[in-house]
């Protein structure tokens, strides 16, 4: 069985990894589906507890988010590029702002959680707040999911042997643009619309 | 490297999506936030910033899937991915609120 055949599925040729990758996330985007649909009916159902919930929300922190987010989907391209090209050096500069990014992130989730905590706002508070924390929090723990490969990748690149996998740095970026994707929804449905 | 594009042209393709994300988060921003329909519109003013907002997401969601996720270069059998979890989707939203789903 020749090389190409091992590493890529024989009728699409697409790398297994990648199309690995694909199945997951197709299966995320179900998982997350299950939360927006709660969110519509339960909204529909109690309107003026949405609408008060979502007055509640400090939606320029989340909008602070969003640009965190958007910055880090665009440092997760280019070091793909980079490292496809062999410069190493801006591969770990992307990645390492991506990393930061997605602290930066968590730390801006962690103030608008306290403050909500030091309120007296917790996710038994209403139903609009049960679905906050909990899409809000699943959507962090993506965060957290990425961080983890993108810190190894990156602590890897500093040692002698270096990080030259270009194929699995791009499935990395596959996963962490779908984390942007959700919070593309999330921002507007919680912060903004109601 | 998505085949038959440049490093040149991959990067410049990048540049382009993520201001037009920015700009797009401006716009849902300024949208749901500083535009007031008049208030004898009643429940179309809801409805009208529920739209505007889904559809700049919508429009944002897809800049990141067609360049970010090299959709646009990429193996087309991958855009079965795409497809089929957005109709399944779409047929729990539909089943569950305009066929009518649980009571509460």
């Amino acid at each position: 069985m020749s090389a190409l055949s091992l590493a890529h599925e024989p009728v699409t040729g697409i790398r297994h990894g990648k199309l690995g990758m694909w199945i997951f996330l197709a299966s995320e985007v179900m998982f997350f589906s299950g939360f927006f649909t709660a969110f519509i009916i339960l909204r529909n159902a109690n309107l003026s507890v949405f609408a008060h919930g979502a007055t509640e929300l400090n939606w320029p922190l989340a909008a602070l988010n969003t640009v965190n987010l958007i910055v880090s989907s665009l440092t997760m391209a280019m070091s793909i590029l980079s490292l496809e090209n062999g410069d190493k050096g801006k591969f770990q500069l992307y990645l390492g702002i991506t990393f930061l990014c997605a602290c930066g992130f968590l730390v801006i989730k962690y103030i608008e959680y306290t403050t909500k905590f030091s309120h007296g706002i917790y996710p038994g508070t209403s139903s609009f707040f049960g679905l906050y924390f909990t899409m809000t929090g699943f959507h962090a723990i993506h965060v957290i999911g990425g961080m983890i490969p993108i810190g190894w990748m990156l602590a890897k690149s500093f040692t002698k042997r270096g990080y030259a996998d270009s194929g699995r740095v791009e499935i990395l970026g596959l996963y962490w643009h779908f984390v942007d994707l959700v919070w593309i929804f999330l921002f507007p449905v919680l912060y903004l619309i109601f | 490297m998505a085949a038959g594009h440049s490093a040149g042209e991959m990067q410049k393709a990048y540049i382009k999506i993520f201001s037009a994300l920015m700009v797009f988060t401006l716009l849902t921003i300024v949208a749901a936030k500083f535009i007031h329909f008049p208030e004898s519109w009643g429940s179309l003013s809801t409805v009208l910033h529920v739209t505007i907002g889904l559809l700049i997401a919508v429009a944002k969601a897809w800049m990141v899937v067609y360049v970010f996720m090299h959709i646009k270069f990429d193996n087309p059998y991958i855009r079965v991915f795409i497809y089929v979890p957005l109709f399944l989707f779409a047929v729990l939203v539909f089943a569950l609120t305009v066929l009518g789903g649980p009571t509460l």
